[in-house]
Formats: C-alpha cells, sequence, structure tokens
C-alpha cells in the first residue's frame, strides 16, 4: 500500500475529525431544532473518510463511517431527532474511528460489529419507512475499485450538492431571517444577487450540471502548501512592501534616476513571487499515480489477466489544476491498456510472450512540458481493424481507409464514435471513448498520440503543459486587434520578403501553402480564419498580395498542434510576455479559435488563441494527409527536377537541369586555347567550343579561377561546354519558375532557392546565342507546300515545361495543341477536332497519367498515332511499362535535339509519302 | 396555500428600485440589486466568432467581462456608440456581464404593486424578455428579465 496515499488519508481524516466532539454535542444540544449545516458538515466529513477509506481498502473504517453516515443522513432529512443516546452511541463510533485512522495498518483487523449494531439499532429503531430511498452501496462493493471510482464521482457530486444547498440556503437565511418567504428571496444589495437569481433548484438539475462540469466539482478547495515555500512568500511579500515603498518615494520627490532601480527590483520581486506562488500550486504527479497499481492489480484479477505495473517519474511536478484533470483520462487509458491491450495469459503464451503483461507508467518533463507515458506489452491496435470499422461506421470512405498510413489509421481510436472494444464490457466501452480522453487532455492545451505495433503493444503519450494559470505567449496582431498565442504551440516564425513570396508560397487547389525546408505547409490568413475580413476570392488574394507584398514583409508563425503543423500569417509580430490566462464568459466560451483571453500590460483585452481550434475550424489537414498531397503534387502540378547549381559572379546564381548535361569536367584556366575568337578546350584529340555566361547573356563577369568546370552537354551533335567558376549544389528543385522577372534569350526563367535568386538557364538556346550557325545545320522539316505541317498533342501538366516544349517544337515548324493532362489531351483526341499526327505526353499527371493516356490511344482507332513520353528522368521500370502499353518512345524533357530527332522520326514515318528530309551533317 | 398567499402580499408590498436606461427609445429598467456597476469602458476587444449580439470583452478591474448589445438583443439595429452609451454591468451566474445601453436615466423607486404583466409583444419585441411594465406619467417603463435576456442571448445564433 501506498505510504504516501495512507498518510494524506489520515491526515485529511483527521481534519474532518478533528471537531466532531464538540459538533455532536452541539447537535445534542439542539435537539428537535436540527441545524442542518452543522450536521451536514459532520456529514460530509464521515462520508469522506468513508469514500477514501472504501478507496484504500479499509474496509472495517469504511463499514464503521458508513453507519455513522447513515445516522447523520437520517438527522439532516429530519427522519430523526437526535437525543441523548444516539449522540452517545455516536460519539464513541467517532472515538473508535479516530482510533482505528490513528492505528490504520490494524484497522482491518478490528472489531467494531459492536458499534455497527448500536447504530443500526438506531437507525432501524426510528425508521417506520424504509430507512434510505437510495440505498448506499455496501462497503464490500467499495473495495472493488471501478465501483469505488464510480463512488468516489458520486461522492463528490453528493458533497457538491449538498455544499451548494447549504451555501445557498445559508446565504438566504443570512440575508432574511424568516425562511418561509421563498417566492422572492431578498438579498443584500452588498451580497451576490445571484443568490436572489438563484433559486434553490431541485437536486438532479443541479447534479446534471455538475456532472457536466467535473472540474468544479472538487469540494477541496485547499491545499497543503510547504512551511518553506511560504516562508519564501512572507519575505517575498517583505520586498515588494519596500519595493512599494521606494517607488512612493521616488514619485513624490521625483527622483527620476532612482526609478529605474526601483523598476527592475519590482520586477525581479514580481517573477519572485510569481515563481514561488505557482510552486504552492505545484503537485507531485504520484498522487494521481499512487491509485494505479491498486486498479490495475484489482482489474487484471478481475479480467483474469496478469499484469504488472512500473511507474516511473513520480516526482514530477505539475499544476494542481492538471493534476486533478489528469486523473480522469488517465485511469481511462490504464483501464484500456489492461482490457484491450494485455492479452489473456494463454494468448500471451501462445504468442510467446512472458505470461505476466507489462505495463509502463511514465512521467517525466520534457521541453517545459510534461509528457506521460502509458505503455503495454499487449496485443497492440490492428491498423486494418479499425480500418475496417472505421468503414462500417460510415467513418471513412474505403477508398480513404485504403490510402490511410498505419499510424494514421491507429489514430482512428480518437475519432467520436469509435470504441475500440470489440465488445462492450464493464470495464470499458461505456461511452467514455478515447475522443473524450482526447478532447479533455486538448482542453488542458496537451496532446495525446498513439503507437502502436501489433503483437508488441501500445504506447500511449500525453504531452501537458506544467502550469495553465501563466502561460508564455507570442502577441501577435492582425487588423486592430491583438492575440496571444501560445509558446508551447509555436514552432518557428518565418518572416519573407516581398520578392521571396512568389516562389515560397504556392498553391494546392484553393489553399496557399508555405514551402519550408522542402515541406510544404497549409498556410492561414488570421483576419481570414478569425473571419475579421470576408474571405478573399483567390483571384483578388493574388493581386493583393502582388499589391502590397512589394513594400512589405509577411509575418508567419509556424504552429503545431499534436497532429497538425500550419503557419498563420499575422500583419505584426509583438513581444513574447508571459499571460495570465482569463476565463472567457458563457456567452463566448464556445467560440471555435479561442481559447481564453489575458489583459495586457495596457489595459486591453487580448484573446488567446486555440490553434488546435484553428485547425479544426480551418479544415487543416492532418500532416499526414497532407504529405500525401505533397507527394501528388510535387508529382503532378509541381514537377521538380535535378538541377545543378552554379554561380559565375560571386553574386550571380543560375541553375541548369541535369538531364541535359553530359558531364562536368574539371579544368585549368591554362587549358583554354582562345582560337579565332572562341574560346575552345583540347579535349581527347578534338576541341570543344566553350561559352561563358556573360557573352551570352546579362550577367557580371565570373571571377577568374585557376581552376573551373564545364558543363558539358550535347548540341546540335556537338559537345559543347558551359564555363562555370563554381558548383554549387545539385537539387531537386520544383519548376515553379518566375518567366517574367530576368526574362531573356538563354534564361528560362528564375526562382529563388536556398534564399538565392537564381537564373535556371536554357543552354540550347545559349549555344543558340553563341553560334547562331550551328542552326543552319541543324534537321528542319522540310513540307511540301500544300501540306500543313505535323500537329502534334502535348500533354503536361507542368505549365512551364508545356510551354517550353511548345516553343521548342513550334521554333521547329511543328503545330501544337497543348493540353493539361491525360484527360483533357484524351478528350481533345476523342473530339475529332483535330487530325493528330503525333502524341507528345509527360508521364506523371493528375487525373489520367501518360501510361494510362497512351494505352487507351493504343487500344483505340488511333493506335497508329506514335507516342512519345517525356520524363524528367527516364528509370528503367517506367521504360518497361511504358513499352508495355505501347509508348514508342521516351526521352527527357530538357533534352530538345534528342526530342526533335524523335518527332521527326515518328512523323516523318507517319506523314506517309512525303517523307521529312533528315538533314543532319 | 397559506404561505403562498403570504408569499403574493409580501411580493405586493415591496418597494423596487430600478435603475433605468434607455435602449432606443425604450426605456427598460433592471433590478438595482442585480447592477454591479455601470462605466464607459467603451473600448471593446472583438471578439471572433460570436454571436452578433455580443459587442466584445473589455477589462473589468483585472477580469475580462462579456459586453452584449442590448439593442441587437431586442432586435433594434446595432447601436452607434455615443457619448452617452454606458455599460451597465450585471452580475449573473457568478460572472459580470456588461449590456451596452444607449443612455442610462434615472433610479426610480416603484411599488411593486403597479408592476402589471408584460404584453406578449412590446413594439415588435418577444415579451418573454421582460418581467413587467410600470407606466410612469410620460411613458412605459419596462423592466428586464435579465436572466432571460442572457439565456436567449446564449441560445441564439
Amino acid at each position: 500500500m501506498d505510504d504516501e496515499l495512507l498518510n494524506d488519508f489520515i491526515v485529511e481524516a483527521n481534519e474532518h475529525m478533528g471537531d466532531i466532539e464538540n459538533q455532536l454535542l452541539s447537535i445534542e444540544e439542539s435537539g428537535a431544532d436540527i441545524d442542518v449545516d452543522l450536521v451536514n458538515e459532520v456529514f460530509r466529513g464521515i462520508h469522506s473518510i468513508k469514500g477514501a477509506a472504501g478507496f484504500l481498502g479499509m474496509t472495517i473504517i469504511g463499514e464503521l463511517a458508513h453507519n455513522l453516515e447513515n445516522i447523520l443522513n437520517m438527522m439532516r432529512n429530519h427522519e430523526l431527532v437526535p437525543n441523548s443516546g444516539m449522540i452517545d452511541v455516536m460519539l464513541r463510533a467517532a472515538d473508535r474511528l479516530q482510533g482505528l485512522i490513528n492505528d490504520i495498518q490494524n484497522s482491518n483487523e478490528a472489531d467494531v460489529s459492536e458499534f455497527v449494531a448500536e447504530l443500526e439499532k438506531i437507525a432501524q429503531e426510528n425508521t417506520e419507512a424504509p430507512a434510505e430511498p437510495t440505498p448506499e452501496p455496501t462497503p464490500v462493493a467499495q473495495a472493488e475499485p471501478e465501483l469505488s471510482e464510480d463512488e468516489e464521482l458520486d461522492r463528490q457530486i453528493e458533497e457538491a450538492i449538498a455544499a451548494k444547498l447549504v451555501e445557498t440556503k445559508a446565504k438566504k437565511e443570512a440575508a432574511q431571517p424568516e425562511p418561509k418567504q421563498e417566492a422572492e428571496p431578498k438579498a443584500e444589495v452588498t451580497a451576490e444577487p445571484k443568490v436572489a437569481q438563484a433559486p434553490v433548484k431541485p437536486a438532479p438539475v443541479k447534479k446534471a450540471k455538475e456532472k457536466s462540469d467535473k472540474k468544479q466539482v472538487g469540494p477541496e478547495a485547499s491545499i497543503r502548501v510547504s512551511i518553506g515555500v511560504l516562508d519564501k512568500l512572507m519575505n517575498l511579500a517583505g520586498e515588494l512592501v519596500l519595493s512599494r515603498n521606494q517607488l512612493m518615494q521616488a514619485v513624490a520627490s521625483d527622483e527620476k534616476g532612482a526609478l529605474d532601480t526601483i523598476a527592475s527590483r519590482l520586477d525581479q520581486v514580481t517573477s519572485e513571487v510569481q515563481e514561488s506562488i505557482m510552486q504552492t500550486r505545484m503537485q507531485q504527479i504520484g498522487s494521481v499515480f499512487g491509485k494505479f497499481p491498486r486498479i490495475v492489480r484489482d482489474l487484471s484479477s478481475k479480467l483474469e489477466k496478469q499484469c504488472d505495473l512500473k511507474i516511473e517519474g513520480k516526482e514530477v511536478e505539475v499544476d494542481k489544476t492538471i493534476i486533478e484533470a489528469i486523473s480522469d483520462p488517465l485511469t481511462h487509458l490504464v483501464r484500456n491498456s489492461i482490457d484491450h491491450g494485455v492479452e489473456s495469459p494463454a494468448d500471451r503464451k501462445l504468442a510467446g510472450k512472458p505470461i505476466e503483461g507489462s505495463m509502463n507508467l511514465r512521467a517525466c518533463y520534457q521541453a517545459g512540458k510534461v509528457r506521460i507515458e502509458i505503455e503495454d506489452d499487449g496485443a497492440g491496435i490492428d491498423p486494418n481493424k479499425l480500418k475496417e470499422k472505421a468503414v462500417s461506421k460510415g467513418i471513412l470512405t474505403a477508398e480513404k481507409a485504403e490510402q490511410m498510413s498505419d499510424r494514421e489509421a491507429v489514430r482512428l481510436i480518437f475519432h467520436p464514435g469509435f470504441s475500440m472494444a470489440a465488445k462492450v464490457t464493464d470495464v470499458s466501452g461505456r461511452g467514455v471513448g478515447m475522443d473524450v480522453v482526447r478532447t479533455n487532455i486538448a482542453k488542458l492545451g496537451g496532446t495525446v498520440d498513439v503507437e502502436s505495433v501489433v503483437g508488441e503493444g501500445t504506447n500511449i503519450v500525453i504531452t501537458l503543459p506544467l502550469t495553465l494559470a501563466i502561460i508564455p505567449s507570442l502577441i501577435v496582431q492582425t487588423k486592430d486587434d491583438r492575440f496571444a498565442i501560445p509558446q508551447v504551440n509555436i514552432a518557428e516564425l518565418v518572416r519573407l520578403r516581398p520578392r521571396e513570396i512568389e516562389t515560397r508560397v504556392g498553391r494546392i487547389k484553393d489553399a496557399e501553402v508555405l514551402r519550408l525546408r522542402g515541406d510544404l505547409l497549409p498556410l492561414i490568413r488570421l483576419e481570414e480564419a478569425l473571419e475579421m475580413v470576408s474571405p478573399k476570392s483567390s483571384e483578388e488574394k493574388k493581386t493583393e498580395k502582388t499589391d502590397h507584398n512589394t513594400y512589405k514583409a509577411t509575418n508567419i508563425i509556424v504552429v503545431e498542434t499534436g497532429q497538425q503543423r500550419f503557419g498563420v500569417i499575422v500583419d505584426a509580430l509583438h513581444d513574447s510576455e508571459e499571460i495570465v490566462v482569463k476565463p472567457l464568459g458563457r456567452h463566448i466560451q464556445d467560440c471555435p479559435c479561442l481559447s481564453g483571453a489575458t489583459i495586457l500590460g495596457d489595459g486591453h483585452v487580448a484573446l488567446i488563441l486555440d490553434v488546435a481550434g484553428i485547425a479544426a475550424h480551418e479544415k487543416i489537414p492532418s500532416n499526414e494527409e497532407l504529405n500525401k498531397e505533397k507527394e501528388n503534387s510535387t508529382a503532378s502540378q509541381e514537377e521538380s527536377q535535378q538541377m545543378l547549381l552554379f554561380s559565375n559572379h560571386a553574386e550571380e546564381h543560375f541553375a541548369v537541369s541535369m538531364d541535359v548535361i553530359s558531364r562536368i569536367d574539371r579544368i585549368r584556366a591554362d587549358q583554354i586555347d582562345s582560337v579565332g575568337g572562341q574560346e575552345v578546350l583540347q579535349y581527347r584529340n578534338s576541341t570543344m567550343s566553350l561559352l561563358r555566361l556573360e557573352n551570352c547573356i546579362t550577367a557580371k563577369t565570373a571571377d577568374s579561377k585557376e581552376r573551373l568546370y564545364a558543363i558539358v552537354f550535347e548540341v546540335a551533335g556537338k559537345e559543347v561546354g558551359l564555363l562555370a567558376p563554381c558548383l554549387k549544389d545539385i537539387q531537386d528543385v520544383i519548376m515553379n519558375f518566375d518567366t517574367v522577372t530576368f526574362r531573356e534569350r538563354g534564361i528560362l526563367g528564375s526562382l529563388v532557392l536556398n534564399e538565392k535568386t537564381t537564373r535556371f538557364v536554357d543552354l540550347f538556346e545559349l549555344a543558340d546565342i553563341a553560334h547562331p550557325e550551328w542552326r543552319d545545320d541543324e534537321e528542319v522539316l522540310v513540307v511540301e507546300e500544300d501540306e500543313q505541317p505535323p500537329l502534334v498533342l502535348l500533354a503536361e501538366d507542368s505549365a512551364f515545361f508545356r510551354k517550353q516544349v511548345t516553343s521548342m517544337i513550334t521554333e521547329r515548324g511543328y503545330r501544337v495543341v497543348g493540353c493539361e493532362d491525360g484527360l483533357i489531351a484524351w478528350e481533345t483526341l476523342q473530339s475529332g477536332e483535330h487530325d493528330f499526327d503525333i502524341v507528345v505526353t509527360d508521364i506523371e499527371m493528375p487525373n489520367m497519367d501518360g501510361f494510362e493516356f497512351a494505352g487507351r490511344i493504343k487500344e483505340s482507332q488511333w493506335s497508329h498515332l506514335p507516342v512519345i513520353a517525356l520524363t524528367s528522368l527516364a528509370g528503367s521500370a517506367d521504360i518497361q511499362r511504358g513499352i508495355e502499353v505501347g509508348i514508342d518512345d521516351y526521352q527527357i524533357k530538357m533534352d530538345r535535339d534528342k526530342l526533335i530527332n524523335s518527332l521527326q522520326n515518328f512523323a516523318g514515318s507517319k506523314t506517309g509519302n512525303n517523307t521529312p528530309v533528315l538533314q543532319t551533317n | 396555500m397559506a404561505t403562498a398567499q403570504l408569499d403574493e402580499q409580501d411580493v405586493e408590498a415591496e418597494e423596487l428600485q430600478l435603475a433605468t436606461f434607455y435602449v432606443g427609445d425604450m426605456l427598460l429598467g433592471i433590478d438595482i440589486r442585480q447592477v454591479q456597476e455601470i462605466n464607459r469602458q467603451l473600448a471593446v476587444t472583438d471578439v471572433p466568432h460570436s454571436s452578433t449580439h455580443v459587442r466584445g470583452v473589455i477589462n473589468l478591474r483585472g477580469d475580462v467581462a462579456t459586453v452584449i448589445d442590448l439593442r441587437s438583443i431586442l432586435g433594434f439595429p446595432s447601436a452607434e456608440v455615443t457619448r452617452q452609451s454606458r455599460n451597465l454591468i450585471v452580475h449573473s451566474q457568478g460572472e459580470s456581464i456588461g449590456f451596452l445601453v444607449d443612455r442610462i436615466s434615472d433610479i426610480l423607486t416603484l411599488n411593486s404593486s403597479e408592476i402589471s404583466q408584460p404584453p406578449t409583444n412590446i413594439e415588435g419585441v418577444d415579451g418573454s424578455l421582460f418581467k413587467g411594465v410600470f407606466k410612469l406619467e410620460k411613458e412605459l417603463l419596462i423592466t428586464l428579465d435579465v436572466e432571460a435576456v442572457l439565456a436567449g442571448k446564449s441560445s441564439a445564433p
């Protein structure tokens, strides 16, 4: 038995018993004119003892207390008139009770039958009607922990009701000595007017209300504080007074200089006071954990399971309110673990596990929060079963379930209306689902997550703030209003300069996203989430974005809940402050995005944002959903390309597509020969033309270096090298270019990479600029005069590539019809509007990908059409699949020479008799 | 039965002190015992997603109090804050709540026997929000049922 728990019980019971002698004597004195308040007070004390004793398994104490309580109950209901004889018995019984409490270790061996008999006799003698309308549970029943817990709750509710009744009555009586005037009781004007407004309601109504708000039920409004902390507080109070005096003096004598010193002193003292006061509220989490060994023991024996509980981190201290609020959810989770997690000994043996299941309850500090883990080595949660169930319950569509990751599926247990129990037992599945646990924990500003491996066990992780009363927060502003965002929710702050917006902020469907280190984060605008402005249409937003962002940086707060991570755009950031949380009034309690309010230094009210609430309100997808989204989007709408990044001049950054590079050579500057005004490199007994960026496009002259690189690519059958003094990196880059700002020949567009504006170089155009004469050597499509040039159907979802490929092949005399995806292309083909000669298609596209598109073509009346697939990088698996569906050729997107070649080959063969002349040199 | 009659007589003999104020042209009164204070702290902080009846929140000496727009509850067009606008702070269910009213009038002492039942509808406003009607010399004084007003508020969309 936990000594600390027992100790607490003894201390508390002694408090209750402290004055019982005098109280009983007073009751005796008043005789028939029963002082209900007094009787109630004694009743509550005894009742608490009974409840706690039952919980601790002190059956004898419980039994005695129960009988005493019975009598008191009858007295307060005016069913029994106290007389000396009764009080005598009760006094002796109380003495005995006190004796038992003080010798608690041996109390269960004690014999109290004499007192019990006497008390019962009193009860029976004085009742004609059945003694109690609602029979109390017998003390034996209290030994069952699950009952005792329920009973504990009942008891608390009962007590709270009793206390309320007494309180209201007392107030009424104080205000109105005549107890009969109940129609419109008058309260003193100074007294709380609610008395006048709240006539004594029938108990059931109160009860329902109390039940819904358990937090307030706790009848014990006192807290034990160590003398040390109290002394410190006392000292600090002294300091505070001293500081005040100094301040008054300084103000009176108008000493401006002294104010600084006093202010800093006040600041220090205040922080210390705050800290000490917080300390008085801190309690060890062990006081909650303490009850679990018994719950586990009793429950596992009841379910015929074996389970060993290990507890770590009892000494972790958290705020009293959290201790109180976490008790029920934790109990629920522990019960769940035993009921559903740990298997029966037979099953465990079969699974090759030790017969005794083990369960770990751990608490520790983690980054200013408390982390509680409930881990078992039981059967684990089967994600597939959960999915099935979710589908059968209509929570998920089968399709969605299919896509769901296992981890995500396991989290379904937190979904409302989802009971983990295959069968409803009396232990769990009683309607208090995991969703309630999650909601309750979320209310405390905490999170709960679950990990599970089938056959190996389940781990439930709860993180909670240390305190709720004062929380560090960031004050932000949007429009004219300031809001507080709790620091625990803030992951980081991102500030985007106006020109970064284009590249860092993108769109998926209708939502804005922020690119952050390769991740896509959903973005919301606070003023829109809070409906401070009417949500703008995306068009408006775009124009506005370019409007005001040209001169103003954008502040994004990256916030996270357990499930989501997203960015919040605010107008301005203010200080980080420790704020005192004030509750919201009942009219605004239900606002989805708010968790409270606080008063700022200037006296204004700032509302505290509930990040989880905002996420729910804005329907922010969870991280998993988002990652899937991301995969899709990078695959389709925002195709990525491998790029070689280099700089020419130290301040100018460029990128070229890796796909078109044959190789990169490292060369020395003295290897470069200048022949006839051209720079060339002797290379394997031939010469390779070299290009310099600054000669082709607007660029600063390259830094002269002894060693540099030649980026070698092939154009018109020749190898050409682009000189690059300094190579930076090879990166996957999302093809989302600004094609306007730096538009010139040789540059495809620009984007911001690693915070540097990087221009994307078109090597072929570059070669064209440097050596326009090469072009004459190129294959030119020759078409008879009365013939139309071949018509190409191009399916490509990336607008950038669509444009590039279109211009690339129209330049060579082809006609092109571009489509945004396979489906549109397919429909275009089917419409019969155009008579296509050749199809060029991207592979990865939304709605219908290139494989399917090609497959359909090959099975249709257009099966004769050659299909050239464009990919970023052709993988062999893709090529294999492509051949299977009938794709005729694969080409790399950025390699225009090869694409053109391929086009000419196929288009030529298909245009029948007049074979285009391929003039290769 | 006897006690009930006794109660009624007591009530009838009672003198009522009412804090009276105007909302639009309507003269309204609240039992002064329910009024905690009257202030003109009109700079409220907006509460997003709150009901249209909620004007906002104010700092009431360290506590955050909700301010309700009485005009809106009574179905009048939302109030323009003027120099005469005041917050009338009432205490209800352990909470301080402000009513934004257009103008504060007198404190009147009336005998409760002069009270008459409110009609089901006063100037288009649902009578259930009112406790009774007093006929003054020039006009009608309508007493508000504070809890009904606040409750109707909570259930309103």
